[in-house]
């Protein structure tokens, strides 16, 4: 090992960093053309260069996305969409969450019969199409009277997600020897007090994976926000759609991009605050959580 | 003190077409350290587990004090537990472990600090008790489960495998410990290994399990003085009994049995009088390695003692003795050898055979045959 430390200057070695930063470099730039279009005014995206750096640094791009573009009809920005997809996506991912952990904790520990099948047929879930669950979802929730609300908005993705949930929390607890069960059990604990006082403590791993899985996935969806949700309660996806698609006059590229980039946000900060815990929890299995 | 009696136990798992525990009947005295010892698979740890109500048992009872527990749930049971993996609770400080089931069972937090003081102090590892387990070793891991079970002041203790996972050295620590700890505190155990020198070391009795069948129950000098099969002669001691098919004979002096080396030398062993209905049939030879040894003056005169010259097939130092292999009616005998007499691979030594101790089996049933 310290021999290849030491020899740290090989072409192979220039040759493989050179590699992973070019393909580091090829992902950044949508992100990096997007952030510098936003910061631009009208005149310098048209007249200049799509990679140089804006010549005047302004924030109108982004103050306008936020409080003063027209998305459809009505033009107050996108930030109600925004704090609309914070009311679905919040719930959303914690009950979704919370329900994994509990089956996972039924289907690991307190296996029943057929409890392997069950488990089967749920990770279905998991490949089902959205498209195909459209109309049985918009009936649905027309009968509990949920169309267009964010309630429902929220349902549909804890259905939907439950079957991911269930899947990370059944296999980060089928590692957790069954003797804590068991010893637990003789310590006099029953079922809840074993799943919140043992199970769920030693869950942050799995718990970060499954927060950042479902948030992503909510946040960024688009099919079920424009098919049950309408007007006031669509997300921040669908307000964006409406935004870059209504055209009055010229584009306005700057505000695109600050909007876009305003979408994408969450999910990054989620990621950079929970992702050291999210590698860890993938990797949970291998090494031992 | 608390006396537990099993009776009949009987567990099929459910689509298995073989009974695992096929009728276990054992008393277990108030204070007794019983262990439960045989090969894996043998039904032992399914046997602790439905003593502690981890699993449930198809027919029999399980008495505790006069009461049937059998359809009780673990917690009404009263019983602790000390597992191989020892099962700490990993996001716990030691102190929390230990009292998590008092704290469950709704102890006052004064009493629960008292008893987890008392605890710590008896397996001097107070101060371990704001560790997590992760920062522990696996012997103060194990001390810890130890603690747990002690908290409770259950009435009976079970530890199964407790010892597996320590290196050798910690274990035989750990074995002294366990003992102590049981002769002050006089707790009722039952113990599951499948290490025979565990078994024979910490037992008040022994039950030898095989196939979900109770072999033999006995203390730790009936089941290797007189062990009741082949299986129990060859499962306790180490090394092995050796099991050598002899015929018995009238002999000029009394019985006797022929032996042969594998360079052809035969000497004529004897044999205790209460094989004579037995002349002229095999029985097995079962006879230990320290019944054969260097020749012993002392021994000279006395009965039951032969000696013969036979050709050393391997050595295994071992510090205080010297296991030798030598061949008898083709099959392997290892023979117990003081270091101080010299003995090489490949030539030829003088032994002598003590056959006081030695027992002999029936070959078709595999029963010690027992003296009259």
């Amino acid at each position: 090992m310290t021999d290849v430390v030491r020899t740290g200057f090989r072409p192979s070695r220039v040759a493989i960093y050179g590699v992973l930063l070019l393909a580091a470099l090829v992902y950044l730039i949508p992100l990096f053309i997007m952030l510098v279009t936003s910061f631009k005014t009208p005149m310098d995206i048209r007249t200049g260069n799509l990679m140089a750096l804006p010549t005047d640094w302004t924030t109108i791009g982004w103050t306008k996305a936020w409080s003063e573009a027209c998305t459809g009809v009505d033009c107050n920005g996108i930030s109600g969409y925004f704090w609309n997809s914070f009311k679905m996506t919040v719930p959303a991912v914690l009950i979704s969450t919370l329900l994994g952990a509990f089956n996972g904790y039924v289907l690991s520990k307190w296996k029943f019969k057929g409890s392997d099948l069950f488990f089967g047929m749920l990770l279905f879930g998991c490949f089902v199409p959205f498209q195909v669950v459209l109309l049985p979802m918009a009936a649905t929730l027309g009968q509990l009277g949920l169309a267009n609300t964010t309630t429902g908005l929220v349902l549909v993705h804890v259905i939907y997600g439950v079957a991911f949930t269930t899947l990370f929390f059944r296999n980060y607890y089928v590692a957790i020897p069954d003797a804590l069960i068991k010893a637990a059990r003789l310590d006099g604990a029953g079922f809840f007090t074993i799943f919140f006082r043992i199970l769920l403590p030693m869950s942050t791993p799995i718990f970060m994976v499954s927060l950042i899985w479902q948030f992503t996935q909510i946040w960024n969806d688009f099919l079920f926000g424009v098919v049950f949700a309408s007007g006031d309660s669509q997300p921040i996806t669908v307000a964006l759609n409406n935004l870059v698609n209504t055209s009055t006059g010229v584009k306005e590229y700057n505000v695109d991009m600050a909007a876009a980039m305003i979408a994408a946000l969450p999910t990054l900060v989620v990621y950079i605050v929970a992702g050291k815990y999210f590698i860890r929890g993938l990797t949970a299995g291998s090494v031992k959580g | 003190m608390s006396q537990l009696e099993l009776r009949g136990i009987r567990k099929t798992y459910p689509g298995a077409a073989e009974e695992t525990l096929k009728g276990i009947d054992i008393d277990i005295a108030s204070g007794e350290f019983l262990i439960l010892v045989g090969p894996s698979g043998c039904g032992k740890s399914t046997l602790m587990n439905t003593i502690a109500g981890l699993e449930s048992i198809t027919d029999g009872a399980i008495v505790l004090n006069g009461a049937d527990i059998a359809g009780m749930e673990p917690k009404d049971r009263d019983i602790a537990m000390v597992f191989q993996s020892y099962a700490l609770y990993p996001t716990m400080s030691v102190r929390e472990n230990i009292a998590f089931g008092l704290k469950i069972r709704g102890l006052p937090k004064q009493e629960i600090d008292q008893e987890v003081e008392r605890v710590a102090d008896l397996l001097q590892i107070s101060q371990l008790l704001n560790k997590k387990p992760a920062n522990l070793s696996g012997g103060q891991q194990q001390r810890v489960a130890m603690g747990r079970a002690l908290a409770r002041r259950p009435r009976i203790y079970l530890f199964d495998e407790p010892l597996s996972n320590l290196d050798a050295k910690l274990r035989v620590e750990m074995r002294t410990e366990i003992k102590k700890l049981h002769q002050r505190l006089k707790t009722t155990i039952v113990y599951v290994t499948h290490d025979q020198i565990e078994a024979m070391t910490l037992a008040d009795r022994i039950a030898v399990l095989k196939d979900g069948e109770l072999q033999q129950l006995g203390t730790p000098k009936e089941v290797y003085d007189r062990p009741e099969n082949l299986f129990v002669a060859g499962f306790m001691g180490s090394p092995a009994m050796s099991f050598v098919p002899v015929t018995v004979e009238q002999g000029d002096n009394g019985l006797e049995a022929e032996v042969r080396g594998n360079d052809g030398r035969a000497i004529r062993l004897p044999v205790p009088e209460f094989l004579a209905d037995r002349v002229g049939r095999e029985v097995i030879l079962g006879i230990r390695p320290e019944h054969i040894t260097q020749p012993q003056d002392q021994k000279n005169d006395q009965t039951l003692v032969a000696k013969g010259e036979f050709t050393i097939e391997v050595t295994e130092p071992t510090g205080p003795d010297v296991i030798a292999l030598i061949q008898l009616n083709d099959t392997n005998v290892h023979c117990r050898i003081d270091p101080e007499h010299p003995v090489e691979w490949g030539e030829t030594a003088e032994l002598m055979f003590d056959m006081k101790k030695v027992v002999f089996f029936d070959p078709e049933t595999e029963k010690r045959i027992a003296p009259h």
